[in-house]
Order: structure tokens, then C-alpha cells, then sequence
């Protein structure tokens, strides 16, 4: 087999060329290399945790360690005594807020833990705060608190939590979704096939732990943090304290990674900019990396079950989705899996389900490709499995059931080149000529090698944002938004867009970002930022030379007099007559007639409703898998992957490219490493580390190859930009499982895919 | 020893020396960097040496030279830095201050995205690019090994490696290369084989002149903790939250970091590290390569050494099982007094080792393979690299000239609640013919070494069961089966290729 790999492991940069989408001298579409580049790779990128006001004071969290109960005594005194603690702040003490903290706050409010009571919840849930004037003083001070609980049992799983119908899964999809005849459809088909699935809990696990650093200045404070949603966490702090919103000035220039889990508030953030309210004091607190397990959010713990069925033509007569997730004893986040199953094939009749089971955990949120990733994960296998049964290979299976408009609804796609990157991606995998059957293939080594696919998909949401460009005397522009920069690039794909916008070259623009004092960049998160922020960047600097136009066309000494609006080019830092190139004005020279010392423009941007009522908007993607197997030790390695991912326009192929490897690299881990472990007596997650936690190192990741598939959509926003930030995890999972039974024969459906399954299923 | 005693230790941090007393005796080096130098461009991921985000360079001698080794600043104490040269990612870039071809080719190739561990792995590179000019896809990996990236940038950080190993470290580009000279110059000064001794309220801190002055200060002091690598005592403290006070430290004992060729075999000081021993070794037991290069990753083993990885008496310590198969000795010292032992009977079970108060581990004899002899190592864990064994088995046999097993040593750890022999498989082989029959009988006999727990890394069934797996491998291996997963050429092939 291993002949047929293509002997180039990299993807070449230049393998997939783009029309350049421009006017010229724009920098968009290109390959950009990343403007933070040099800042990082210096160690002079500042994030939240390298702050250091003067007269600092460092706060440690004590978390709990049962899981359901109450705590019935803390050593404070004890704590207090030690040389260095300010003070520890318990529910006895803790200063009152203006925001019930078990009341959701809109739109996507959690219920908190911050001391609001001694009620413990969950594993890792604060009960104290001790503040210090040094970090070990503090962490020592948590330590001689020595808490005492009463506790109560531990729900921790399918046998003891509490199933509950979910009205709402995600943040606000209906619970159930029906579209035809379920069981006429199941009742008509030549086979059904069905079968039991379920995913773990995972952590987000970024790099960079949950911290915030907070310096009161009367009613007004300054936080750094990392954070992926500024404005609205500015306004949800702002509630929590009684002041207004443009009270909070959140900085956060650098998210050391965020996977949707920096997008929520959570206690101890809000605990920090507490302490140092209370204590009238700065005061900063950074989890550490146990304790990011429980109060910032995980992925749901998913049992999930599908029933398939088909006629003789291989044609899906029923799909039937049902999910239990996980959620927490007090809050409602329940992971919206079965929707997966909404998005992709077509059927004449489908129904999802989701039901919540409430266990004493922290409260789950998204992360990273919520819903689509565990739902895919299923959905996948249950497809390779109907494919089987109709003993179709599973790409011409997929084909079959190709929907041509969204099933169920039978709105049209905006935009779809799925069928491309079927195509593409199995061209480049070489897929052709798979032998239908399990176990057939090995390697000259003589391990088991199996072929599997997964198709991938993700919504691509456009959020409310605003901009503002100015353009100077001197020619140049500062364009400004509260973006967030989690590592997929908005410092240099959301300046590229602003640079196109204004026909200046990028480096005569200067972009303002990162900050909750900017115009509001919106939410870094459901794969929309760029989508979203860049729209409306792009659309103040429209509106700049909208300004400048009119300033010039209407200056009767501009070489641009009465070309109109609709005659000009904005390019390279002048306007040009659209009719005759040569007659041209620059920017400077138009301010400096009009006697302007500046140029402000504004800039919105949000989904045109009529376009989100007509089309459903999706990315797609095919991910192709090569699985390697020890026969002996029944090891799995994924040996190569590659991914072909429509989304509309891209800006700029270097970020997308790392994107779609990251998000395919999740894949791997979902399919084969990640998952906590939690001990069904105490709840307690017994690996809550990076020793233990797998995430895929260097030498797990195979060769990879990201196919980035062309697609124009002017019905998802004027720009035409999709998302690209979480599709990756959605096929690839699926695709690694389905090479997994393709090399043994051996269908695992509880991931991750454990050496054990496999070994003790021979 | 000698006479002199300072209170307080010297070092380079980056273009400066520092003088440092009255220290705690458990500082890390990644809080005092990032809290009172404020030099934060080092991170903070995990503070128990897994991530790699703390990653610094520690500039040493080393048989004359000095050598820069990427190490975990979070679980490494400041009281091992005394004539040392710490280099963080503030003082990587050239001289000009322009970027170095690694940061260079970090930000062209797309290797830094979120940018959290971006310093540390900036650092793991630069060690590489330092020290091996050409390097391969798979020194690549190795050098990588300690650093992980959640954003999982992983192919553009390789291809960053390769592309800056296109450029040679010079004056020019490199700090470190320009000051070379210099640098070993002051290095040798500060190591005036002057004994230290650090007051602090929490305890003191001991850094021995010599060997001989260990002995002394271990048996005056038989509580103390002795710190060579400190990659299991760093998680004492920043885990466990421990005292450990008094501590003396050990891993800068030149006279501890001896490797010899005796009669016995190779005598390799308690404080040799992983790096250190890594050509010695495999030069004598190339069968242990692929062991030593998934033991925990770079900077661990830039750390960790073999002394301390038998001392310390974990049930799953790597190196335990092969030396017990290869019949290692261990020579302990206590003040004056010498003793040495076989290395299996110096673990008496779980956390109990054959170790007086104020002995210490000098160093360990390893046999070389017998001619013809066949001898294995398999370390099995979840994660390919940078993963605590399940187990690890290490199989020695010799066949007579009939095909009989003459002898047979067997070692596993993760088995039992110490690194064991597994004394019932090795008489069940011993005078049988090394046969599919044998193997069968013997893998049996397993159930009588072991009764393996079940944990979160593996369960019971899954230990034996591969135990077993793994005779069968190593009967396989002995003829002629295949490669195995894990050592086949890497799955990232080489650029251009």
C-alpha cells in the first residue's frame, strides 16, 4: 500500500492557487506570515499572567476536593497566620455582588461558583480565596486551610445521575428536531442499522492557564485576561460589580489559546477582580493546571445511540440521533451532538434527540467544534456501518445520500463544495481502489493498515461586530476593533482585510485589537471571528473611502472631479478614475486639500436576516485516514490524513492551512488519547495533569495534507468568509475510527479507541 | 574537601552574573525568572515539566566544553544553578538584535500560533540547532518531545527546525556562539570548589564541593533531600507542595558524572544524566536506543540521571528493568564506606529501597551484552512520546549451542510494586529449547512473578496480557521478526523527500 502514498509529506504551499480577490495592492487571500510572529517568538508577547502592577497582591483559589456536599469548616485562622496572607475570603466574608450568581446572565451567562454559599457542586470548585503578598504565602495559606466536608455520594455517571429531557442543548438549539416519518421510514428500509456510541469528557487543556490580573481604581478597573469575547465580558463583569460597562477595561493582546473555554465567564476569574476589590489592592490569580479541570468549562460527556436506515439503493430512508450529555447539578449546558445529524445527508425522515444527565461535575461548555465534533464522531462510524451493510464503499455511500439542500428543511446551501472536496481529498489520499473488506491490508512491515473517511462540517456564524478606521495625513490608517487573538491569526487575517478595504498595503496600517475599549470585535468563537470582525473592519474602511471619494470628486482640482462615487479605485494609498487608471489622487494629498487632519470611518457587521432565513450556511470538509496497527500489541498509529475543507473565501492560506491541521491533529486526539478519567466514587479526575491528560505530542501527529478547496459565497457576507477554526475535528474523528475497523474489522464505538477494545475483541 | 564555604551562589543569567543568597531552598527556576526578574517571556503551562512552555537553556562544562541544554525552568531549583549560564528567550535573538534563524524560521514557516509555548519551544530548537547540524526529521522529534502545543502546530514547527538547521550558528547570528570563549571563561571561574551553604527560614540549601564533601554533609545531615535533576523532586514541591528542606544538591558533582569502561562494565556516575550517558551507552548496549530516547523528553533527560532514577525507587522508572536484565551492580556510599550490590536487590518494595540513612547512590556498573546473547527493551505506553510506562520489559537471553536457554534475565517494571525479576518465566526457560513451546510455557509462569495493578494508565488484564505479548515479540525479534511501530522511520517524512 505504501507505494500508493504520495511521497511528499508536506503539503506544498503552492499546491492550491487563489484567484487573489482583489483590488490592487491588497495584501488579502495571500500567505501572510503572522504579524505577532516576531513578538512571540521573542517571549515579548504579553499575556494576562506576565502582568505585574505595582503593589500586586497574588490570590490562590482552595477547591474543593468532593464532588457533592458542603464544606463544613476551614482553618482561616490558621491561614491568616501565615507570614504574608492579606486575607482569606470565604463565604462568610466574601463581598456581596450585584449579580446573583446563580442566575444565568444573557446570552451566554453560566451560573457561577464564587462563594456564594458552602455548597460544593463539583470536584475543583472554589471555596476560598487566599490572597498573599507573595504566591507561595497564598498557596500555602490554601493549604493550611484543611477543609472538612460533609459529603454526600458522588453522582458520576449513566447509573446515578439524573436524566432529564433538554429543552435547550448548546447555547439555545432546540433539544429535538423532527422532519418526516421516523418510523415509516425505519419500517421501509431494505436494513436498519443501529448502534450505541459515546465520547468522553475532555478538557480544553490550552497552554496558557485561566488567569486574570485586576486593578481597581475607584468604580473603574482594568483586567488583564485572557479572554475571547471582550465586550460581552466587560458588560457581564461590569453587572456582576454594579458599575457600567465602560467601567471595565479588559486587555487581552494575547489568548494563549482559549478552544472556547476563555469565552465564558467563570468563578475564578470573577474572584479575582473580587479580591482586589475587596482588598482595594491589584491582585492576580492564575489557575493551575488541576484546577483548570472543573470550573472553565468541558467538553460533555455524550451516550449517544443512532439508528439507521436504508433501501436497496443505498439511499438513508431514516436517521435517528439520540444523545444523553453530561451537564452539571445546577447548570444546563448539554452538548448538542445529535444536531450533527441535521447538517449533513440527506433522508426523508429524521429525528434528533438530546436528553441531559445531571452528575456532580463542573458545568460543561463549548469547546472546540461543539456538538459537530462528538456527533460527527458518531455519525460517522454509523454511517461506515449502514455503508457496510449495503456493502458500498463508504465514500460512494456518502455520495448517495449527498444532500443537495439542508436536510429536512430543504433550504438551499449558500454555498456547498463538498462534492469538491470528496473529490480532491480522495484523489490526493489515493482512496481509490480501497478494498471493501476489514483486515485485508498490511504494511512491509506487516502491521495492520486500514483506509477510513469522515465527511466534516461546521456552521459559519457571522456575530455582531463594529470597527473604526482612520484614515491620517500621512497616508497611513489605524483600524480598531476588540478582537481576540487566540492563535488562529485575527492580529494579521483581520488586518489584511482592513489593509484591502482601504487599498493600502499592510504595512501602512496599524491595527488596535485586544481590548473591551475598542469598537466591539464581537466573539472570537463558532469558527466567526474573521467572518465577523473582518466584515465590519472591512466595511469602515469602505466607509473611509466613501468619505474620500466624495471629498475628491467633488474637489474641482482633484484629477478625480465629478468621477462619482461609483467611478474610483481605491489602490496602493490613492484614488484612481475606474475609467482611466492614470488619473489618480493619493489619500494625503486629499486630506491635505480638504484640510483634514484625519479620516474616521465606521463599520458594521452582522448576517443580512433575509440571506440567514433563505440558505443554510455551512463549511464542509472530507477527511481521509490511514490507521496503522501492531498486530501484536494492537498499538494505533495514525499513519496519514488528509482533509479537503471548503469555505468560502480565504484570506489568508497560511492561518487557514494551521487551522485545518490543528483542528484535523483534535481528531486524533478525540479518536485516540483525549479523556478524563473521573473515580466513580469520589468524582475526583484522577488525571488532571499533561502527564495524564493525553494530548497528541510531536511524534503522534502523521502526515498530514490540507486541501483548501475554492468556494465564492456572497450569501454568507458581503466578504464571502466562511469559517475555519473547528471544522478540522469534525470528519477527522469519525474517519480514524472507521480506518481503525477498516485495519481489524473490529468496530469500536466508545472512544477514545483503547489499545483494550481491540485486544480484547479479537 | 575543601576549606572555603560561600553563602551564595553565582551564576550568568543571559549577558549578566548573578549573585544570589538566602534563597528558599525549593525556588524554582521559572518563579524566581518570571517573579522577581520579571522576565515572563518564559511560561508557565504546567509547572510539573510536561508541557516544556518553561523551557530555558543551561549552559554547563561538560568534559571542557560548554554545552547548552534545553531544561524545564518550573521544576528546577535555583540552588543548581551555581556556575551555571541561564539563557531565556529574551536573550535568543541574534546579536543585532535581529531575529535568529530558529525565531526566523518559526515565524515564516507559521510555527507559532497561539504562542504560549512558543518560548519554550523556541528554546528546545535553539538547543538543537546548537548542538546538531544536521539534523533529521527524527532528531527533530526528539528535541521536541518535552514541548507540546495545544494549537498542535506541530508540521510547521518541524519544518521551522529544518529550515533553520540550513544556517549555521555563528558570531554573527548567535549570542552564545559569540561569547563562547568568554562565557567558559567565567563559568570555570565561578566553579571555585568552594562548598555552599544557603540560611533560610524554610531550611538550608547545601551545594557540596566534591563527592567526598557530599558524603560528609549526607552523613551530618541523613534527613536531607538529596536534588540531582530534580525532574521527580521538582513535582515533590510544585505538586505534592512538600518541604523538603535540607537539601543538598548534587547534579553539578563533576566527580559523579564519570562514565569508565571497567572489567565489570560501564561505570556510570550517580550523576550522569540521560544526555550525558545517551552515546556511552548505546555504544555498549545499542539495544537500548529506543528506551533512551522516549524517556520523558529532551529537557528531562537534560536533567535526569540515571543515579537518581534508581535511587528514587519508582516501580516505573525506565531504567531499572534493562540494567537489572543486563546485571547492572550499584555502588553505594555512605561517608568512607563503599558497598556495592546487585542493582534488583537494592529494591526492597514499594518506596523502600536498600539505602541507609546518609547513603547515596555513587554509581552503576552496567554489564556489556554477552556475545551472541539476545536482549530486548520495550517500554509500552499510551501516548508515543513523553508518557510514563505501563510497563517496561527488558528480556536477556543466551542459547546454547543446541538452542537451549544457558541463561535467562528477565526484568519488568510497572509489574509489580518495584522494578522485579521475573524469576518463575526465567527458570521455566532456563534449559528449555527456545521454541514457540518454551515461550508458551513461560509466558504462563508471568502470572506467578506478577500481580499488576489496575490503574488509569493500564488495567491488570491489559499488563499481563501484554507482558506475555511481549515475550512473544522478543521470541519473534529473536527470529527475525519485523521492525515495531514505534521504532519505524518517523510518520513525518523529510522535507522534500
Amino acid at each position: 500500500m505504501s507505494e500508493q502514498m504520495s511521497p511528499e509529506r508536506m503539503s506544498p504551499e503552492t499546491q492550491t492557487t487563489f484567484p487573489r480577490h482583489v483590488r490592487h495592492g491588497s495584501n488579502s487571500g495571500q500567505p501572510v506570515s503572522r504579524r505577532d510572529g516576531r513578538l512571540k517568538v521573542t517571549g515579548a508577547a504579553t499575556y494576562a499572567a506576565d502582568n505585574h502592577p505595582e503593589g500586586l497582591l497574588h490570590a490562590v483559589i482552595a477547591t474543593s476536593t468532593i464532588a457533592r456536599g458542603r464544606v463544613r469548616s476551614l482553618d482561616v485562622e490558621a491561614a491568616k497566620a501565615h507570614p504574608g496572607v492579606v486575607e482569606v475570603i470565604t463565604p462568610a466574608n466574601r463581598m456581596p455582588l450585584h449579580h446573583d450568581p446563580n442566575e444565568k446572565m444573557p446570552p451566554f451567562g453560566f451560573r457561577v461558583e464564587v462563594l456564594q454559599d458552602d455548597t460544593v457542586r463539583y470536584v475543583n470548585q472554589p471555596i476560598a480565596v487566599v490572597v498573599a503578598e507573595t504566591l507561595e504565602a497564598a498557596t500555602e495559606g490554601v493549604r493550611l486551610l484543611a477543609p472538612r466536608y460533609e459529603e454526600e455520594d458522588a453522582r458520576t455517571g449513566l447509573d446515578n445521575g439524573l436524566r432529564h429531557e433538554a429543552q435547550s442543548v448548546g447555547v439555545g438549539a432546540p433539544g429535538t428536531v423532527s422532519f418526516g416519518d421516523l418510523d415509516a421510514g425505519l419500517k421501509g428500509a431494505a436494513r436498519v442499522t443501529e448502534g450505541d456510541y459515546s465520547t468522553p469528557p475532555q478538557y480544553h487543556n490550552a497552554m496558557e492557564p485561566h488567569a486574570v490580573v485586576a486593578e481597581w481604581d475607584g468604580d473603574t478597573v482594568t483586567i488583564d485576561m485572557p479572554n475571547q469575547a471582550l465586550r460581552m465580558s466587560a458588560a457581564s463583569y461590569a453587572a456582576y460589580f454594579g458599575i457600567p460597562a465602560e467601567n471595565v477595561l479588559i486587555r487581552s493582546p494575547f489568548l494563549g489559546g482559549g478552544f472556547g473555554s476563555k469565552a465564558i465567564l467563570n468563578g475564578p476569574q470573577i474572584l479575582g477582580i473580587l479580591a482586589a476589590r475587596q482588598l482595594g489592592r491589584p491582585v492576580k490569580l492564575v489557575l493551575t493546571r488541576a484546577q483548570m479541570y472543573g470550573p472553565v468549562g468541558h467538553r460533555g460527556r455524550t451516550w449517544q445511540k443512532l439508528r439507521l436506515g436504508t433501501g436497496d439503493d443505498g439511499k438513508l430512508t431514516a436517521l435517528h440521533h439520540h444523545s444523553i450529555g453530561a451537564t452539571s447539578s445546577f447548570d444546563d449546558f448539554v452538548e448538542p451532538a445529535a444536531n450533527a445529524s441535521l447538517m449533513l445527508y440527506e433522508s426523508p425522515a429524521i429525528r434528533v434527540e438530546h436528553e441531559g444527565l445531571r452528575l456532580d461535575i463542573g458545568t460543561p461548555g463549548p469547546m472546540r467544534a461543539p456538538g459537530e465534533a462528538s456527533g460527527s464522531a458518531s455519525l460517522e462510524i454509523a454511517m461506515d456501518e449502514a455503508a457496510e451493510a449495503c456493502g458500498m464503499d463508504p465514500l460512494a455511500f456518502r455520495l448517495a445520500n449527498y444532500a443537495e439542500t439542508q436536510p429536512g428543511t430543504g433550504k438551499p446551501f449558500s454555498s456547498k463544495a463538498l462534492r469538491e472536496c470528496y473529490e480532491q481529498g480522495a484523489a490526493a489520499f489515493g482512496w481509490a481502489g480501497r478494498p471493501l473488506e476489514a483486515g485485508t491490508m498490511r504494511d512491509e512491515n506487516g502491521f495492520l493498515v486500514g483506509w477510513g473517511m469522515g465527511t466534516a462540517v461546521f456552521p459559519c456564524p457571522q456575530f455582531p461586530a463594529e470597527a473604526r478606521a482612520t484614515l491620517r495625513a500621512d497616508g497611513t490608517a489605524l483600524v480598531e476593533t476588540g478582537g481576540a487573538d487566540m492563535g488562529q491569526g485575527a492580529w494579521t487575517a483581520l488586518a489584511q482585510l482592513a489593509a484591502e478595504s482601504l487599498g493600502l498595503d499592510l504595512d501602512k496600517v496599524e491595527f488596535h485589537s485586544g481590548r473591551s475599549d475598542l469598537p466591539d470585535g464581537g466573539v472570537a468563537g463558532g469558527s466567526g471571528h474573521t467572518a465577523s470582525a473582518g466584515q465590519a473592519l472591512s466595511n469602515a474602511g469602505g466607509d473611509v473611502i466613501a468619505r474620500l471619494t466624495e471629498l475628491a470628486t467633488g474637489d474641482p482640482d482633484s484629477p478625480l472631479f465629478g468621477a462619482g462615487n461609483i467611478g474610483v479605485v481605491a489602490a496602493e494609498g490613492r484614488l484612481h478614475r475606474r475609467d482611466d487608471e492614470t488619473r489618480s489622487q493619493s489619500y494625503a494629498d486629499i486630506l491635505a486639500r480638504a484640510g483634514q487632519k484625519e479620516l474616521v470611518g465606521t463599520g458594521k457587521s452582522g448576517r443580512d436576516p433575509a440571506s440567514a432565513e433563505a440558505f443554510a450556511m455551512h463549511s464542509h470538509g472530507a477527511v481521509f485516514a490511514e490507521v496503522k496497527i501492531d498486530p501484536n500489541l494492537m498499538q494505533v498509529r495514525v499513519s496519514r490524513l488528509v482533509g479537503a475543507f471548503a469555505a468560502g473565501r480565504i484570506i489568508n492560506p497560511k492561518l487557514v492551512r494551521s487551522q485545518y491541521y490543528g483542528g484535523m491533529i483534535w481528531g486524533i486526539s478525540f479518536a485516540l488519547q483525549e479523556e478524563a478519567v473521573a473515580d466513580r466514587r469520589t468524582g475526583r479526575i484522577m488525571n488532571a495533569d499533561l502527564a495524564e491528560y493525553h494530548v497528541p505530542v510531536n511524534a503522534d501527529v502523521p502526515r498530514m495534507e490540507a486541501i483548501l478547496v475554492p468556494e465564492e459565497d456572497p450569501r454568507v457576507s458581503p466578504l464571502g468568509i466562511k469559517g475555519v477554526g473547528e471544522i478540522g475535528v469534525t470528519g477527522t474523528v469519525g474517519a480514524i475510527a472507521n480506518a481503525v475497523w477498516h485495519a481489524t474489522g473490529i468496530r469500536v464505538r466508545n472512544y477514545p479507541i483503547r489499545i483494550e477494545d481491540l485486544l480484547r475483541r479479537r | 574537601m575543601s576549606s572555603a564555604i560561600r553563602s551564595s551562589i553565582r551564576f550568568l543569567l543571559n549577558d549578566q552574573t548573578v549573585e544570589l543568597s538566602g534563597f528558599a531552598p525549593d525556588l524554582t527556576v521559572l518563579d524566581w525568572l518570571r517573579i522577581e526578574r520579571r522576565l515572563t517571556g518564559t511560561k508557565e503551562g504546567c509547572a510539573e515539566g510536561d508541557c516544556g512552555a518553561c523551557t530555558v537553556l543551561v549552559g554547563r562544562m561538560i568534559d571542557g566544553m560548554l554545552t547548552y541544554e534545553s531544561v524545564n525552568a518550573c521544576i528546577r531549583f535555583v540552588g543548581s544553578l551555581d556556575a551555571t549560564h541561564v539563557v531565556t528567550i529574551e536573550y535568543l535573538n541574534r546579536p543585532d538584535g535581529e531575529l535568529a534563524p530558529v525565531q526566523q524560521a518559526m515565524v515564516d514557516l507559521h510555527g507559532s500560533q497561539c504562542g504560549f509555548c512558543t518560548p519554550g519551544i523556541v528554546a528546545s530548537l535553539q538547543a538543537l540547532w546548537l548542538s546538531d547540524p544536521e539534523p533529521g526529521v527524527k532528531d527533530v522529534e526528539r528535541a521536541l518531545q518535552g514541548n507540546l502545543c495545544r494549537c498542535t502546530g506541530y508540521e510547521p514547527i518541524v519544518r521551522a527546525a529544518l529550515a533553520a538547521s540550513k544556517i549555521e550558528p555563528d558570531e554573527d547570528n548567535d549570542r552564545l556562539v559569540r561569547a563562547r570563549e568568554e562565557t567558559a571563561r567565567k563559568l570555570i571561574e565561578l566553579a571555585d570548589g568552594a562548598r555552599v551553604e544557603i540560611d533560610h527560614p524554610e531550611g538550608k540549601t547545601f551545594i557540596p564541593a566534591s563527592a567526598d564533601d557530599l558524603a560528609e554533609i549526607y552523613e551530618a545531615n541523613p534527613k536531607a533531600t538529596l536534588v540531582a535533576g530534580s525532574t521527580d523532586v521538582g513535582l515533590w514541591v510544585t505538586k505534592g507542595m512538600r518541604a523538603i528542606a535540607p537539601v543538598i544538591f548534587v547534579g553539578h558533582l563533576t566527580d559523579l558524572q564519570t562514565i569508565e569502561e571497567t572489567e565489570e562494565g560501564l561505570k556510570i556516575g550517580a550523576g550522569v544524566s540521560y544526555s550525558m550517558a545517551r552515546g556511552a551507552i548505546l555504544s555498549q548496549v545499542p539495544q537500548l536506543a529506543e528506551l533512551w530516547d522516549r524517556l520523558g523528553g529532551e529537557q528531562v533527560r537534560n536533567m535526569g540521571t540515571i543515579g537518581g532514577n534508581i535511587a528514587n525507587g519508582s516501580p516505573i522508572g525506565d531504567t531499572p528493568p534493562p540494567l537489572i536484565a543486563l546485571g547492572a551492580t550499584l555502588t553505594l556510599r555512605k561517608g568512607s564506606a563503599r558497598r556495592t550490590l546487585p542493582l534488583e536487590d537494592f529494591f526492597i518494595a514499594y518506596g523502600k529501597q536498600d539505602r541507609a540513612g546518609g547513603e547515596f547512590v555513587e554509581s552503576v556498573t552496567v554489564p556489556a551484552v554477552p556475545e551472541d546473547a539476545h536482549f530486548a527493551v520495550y517500554k509500552i505506553s499510551k501516548r508515543r512520546d513523553e508518557d510514563i510506562s505501563a510497563l517496561c520489559a527488558a528480556f536477556l537471553i543466551e542459547l546454547d549451542s543446541d538452542s537451549h536457554v544457558a541463561t535467562a534475565r528477565i526484568a519488568f517494571g510497572g509489574m509489580a510494586g518495584t522494578p522485579k525479576r521475573a524469576t518463575h518465566v526465567e527458570e521455566c526457560l532456563i534449559g528449555a529449547r527456545w521454541g514457540w513451546t518454551a515461550v508458551q510455557a513461560a509466558q504462563a509462569e508471568l502470572e506467578n512473578d506478577y500481580s499488576p495493578l489496575t490503574d488509569w494508565r493500564a488495567s491488570a488484564d491489559y499488563r499481563m496480557r501484554v507482558a506475555q505479548n511481549l515475550l512473544t515479540r522478543f521470541f519473534l525479534e529473536t527470529s527475525g521478526a519485523p521492525a515495531r511501530l514505534d521504532t519505524s522511520e518517523p510518520l513525518m517524512m523529510e522535507a522534500g523527500e
